[in-house]
């Protein structure tokens, strides 16, 4: 039976580690999009954190301790990895460097994409809740719709593509 | 740089995992040593990551199969009552009748009903004043950490958070947000609704809105968001703030849904849902602000308002939610 302290701890740990998921999560999907992988690496990281939590100093903000660990363990999914093509070290090195303190574009991201979702044709809408909310395949999207599944990708692709061009624009407002 | 690549297309190619071994290469090469593909790149995977967040794609609700009403409406917060309610179900061109304590209508397609479920108090009218303070143990009462229903000048009722705590009360635990819940009995449910239809899902839908105002904690919490959460449990009322937050391990199903909002902007109304597992006799529903700090000290939330907390139980052929057993 787990004694008070570990209780304690256990429930300091669940809080610290969802409050960090989202930023975690989003952060490894740049080294590594797919989002099962990512997801694979989440829960590595979690068990990872778990192991080492005894030497987590509170005073320090919990994100930044985990954010280290997740990307110890994308290395570690890209080292065994053949699933997909991956992107080279270098690059992942290169694209954190990049992320760290520059958070502009995400917070301008958070609080337009409703907006900016909203602008998309209902075509593209109907196949981005399908592919991202409802989990489902290109293939089943494809017999949905009546496309081919290449047609399913591109439109998907034009989609994000889309809202990356809407959110600059919003950017590029709230900066100017 | 190679000129005659399509940078865009091959990173938006390489988010659905369809790059090649040697465009990989190509666009991990690009990354490293052209700062606006770099720049594109991280654009690009950040939107993807957005979308794969539940909370980025409730606003969708309503264009497959589902029922006209937004789930994302910006407005000030207004109150429609039942009446009002079910003028403007008939105004969309749906069908209504009085089922149970509730109404029922369906909206855009034939199989689909939605009922509203009571939730005590949910648009803060009873009273004013501070709320109950400590996890709920029984049924239909708001109660959490600090937080108080004011009276605005128009005579309208909101629930303020006031600040962060650990509503266990544990000295070193974390206060990150400022948590309200309340149980709602199920148990009537599970037997009227429960189906093993497998082309028909039951599921919660729980809303609220939000409204943030300008104060003098804005600095300090300006990453601060909203959530509302739905959880469904097999267990008596009393034991779930017992063996909070562990117990969401324990969850049946879970829905919730976040909030980014600016001070003095617009109020926002979100919703969060969950299968109705037909196994589940509570509902945990929340709303919450969290200061999105790792503290476990409190901290003044400043402006931030919540009311029309509403559940409503909807059968229809598709519903796209996330299902956690």
């Amino acid at each position: 039976m787990a004694s008070p302290d570990q209780n304690d701890n256990h429930e300091r740990f669940t809080r610290l580690l969802l409050e960090s998921e989202p930023v975690m999560l989003r952060s490894i999907l740049v080294a590594v999009p797919n989002l099962a992988d990512a997801r694979e690496i989440m829960q590595e990281t979690a068990v990872a954190l778990w192991r080492q939590f005894e030497s987590y100093d509170p005073q320090r903000p919990f994100t930044n301790w985990a954010m280290g660990f997740s990307r110890i363990e994308t290395r570690r999914f890209l080292a065994r990895s053949q699933r997909r093509a991956q992107l080279n070290v270098k690059a992942i090195e290169v694209l954190e460097q990049e992320m760290e303190g520059n958070d502009d574009f995400a917070q301008v991201l958070e609080r337009h994409l409703a907006t900016c979702l909203g602008k998309l044709t209902d075509k593209q809408r109907r196949l981005v809740q399908g592919y991202y909310h409802e989990n489902r395949s290109p293939q089943w999207l494809s017999e949905r719709e009546g496309r081919t599944v290449e047609a399913v990708y591109k439109a998907i692709q034009r989609a994000r593509r889309d809202l990356q061009t809407c959110i600059e624009r919003q950017m590029r407002k709230e900066f100017s | 740089m190679n000129e005659s690549i399509d940078w865009d297309e091959l990173i938006q190619k390489h988010i659905d995992g369809l790059t090649s071994e040697a465009e990989a290469e190509s666009l991990s090469d690009e990354i490293v040593g052209n700062p606006e593909v770099r720049a594109r790149y991280l654009k690009a995977t950040q939107i993807h990551g957005a979308l794969t967040e539940e909370a980025s794609l409730m606003e969708l609700e309503g264009e497959v199969d589902e029922p006209t009403e937004s789930s994302v409406r910006t407005g000030a917060i207004h109150r429609m009552g039942w009446p009002q309610q079910l003028a403007a179900a008939l105004v969309g061109g749906a069908f209504f009748g009085i089922i149970g304590v509730g109404v029922a209508w369906a909206v855009g397609s034939p199989k689909s009903e939605a009922r509203a479920l009571p939730v005590a108090n949910g648009n803060f009218e009873s009273f004013v004043g501070k709320t109950k303070i400590g996890f709920p143990k029984i049924f239909g009462e708001w109660s959490g950490d600090p937080a108080e229903v004011i009276k605005r000048p128009d005579g309208t009722q909101l629930l303020r958070f006031l600040e962060t705590a650990n509503v266990t009360g544990k000295p070193n635990g974390g206060a990150a947000a400022c948590n309200l819940f309340q149980l709602v009995d199920l148990s009537s449910l599970q037997q009227e609704w429960a189906t093993d239809d497998i082309d028909t899902r039951v599921t919660l839908e729980l809303s609220a809105t939000f409204l943030r105002e300008a104060a003098p904690t804005d600095k300090k919490t300006a990453r601060s968001k909203a959530t509302c959460t739905i959880q469904l449990y097999q267990a008596p009322p009393e034991s779930i703030g017992q063996k909070w937050p562990n117990v969401i391990a324990d969850a049946l199903a879970v829905g919730n849904r976040r909030l980014l909002l600016k001070p003095n902007g617009e109020s926002e109304t979100i919703s969060a849902s969950c299968i109705l597992d037909p196994d589940a006799n509570l509902a945990l529903i929340s709303v919450n602000v969290n200061a999105m700090t790792a503290s476990t000290t409190p901290t003044r939330l400043g402006g931030w308002y919540a009311d029309d907390v509403k559940l409503t139980l909807i059968k229809q052929p598709t519903l796209p939610v996330r299902f956690v057993k």
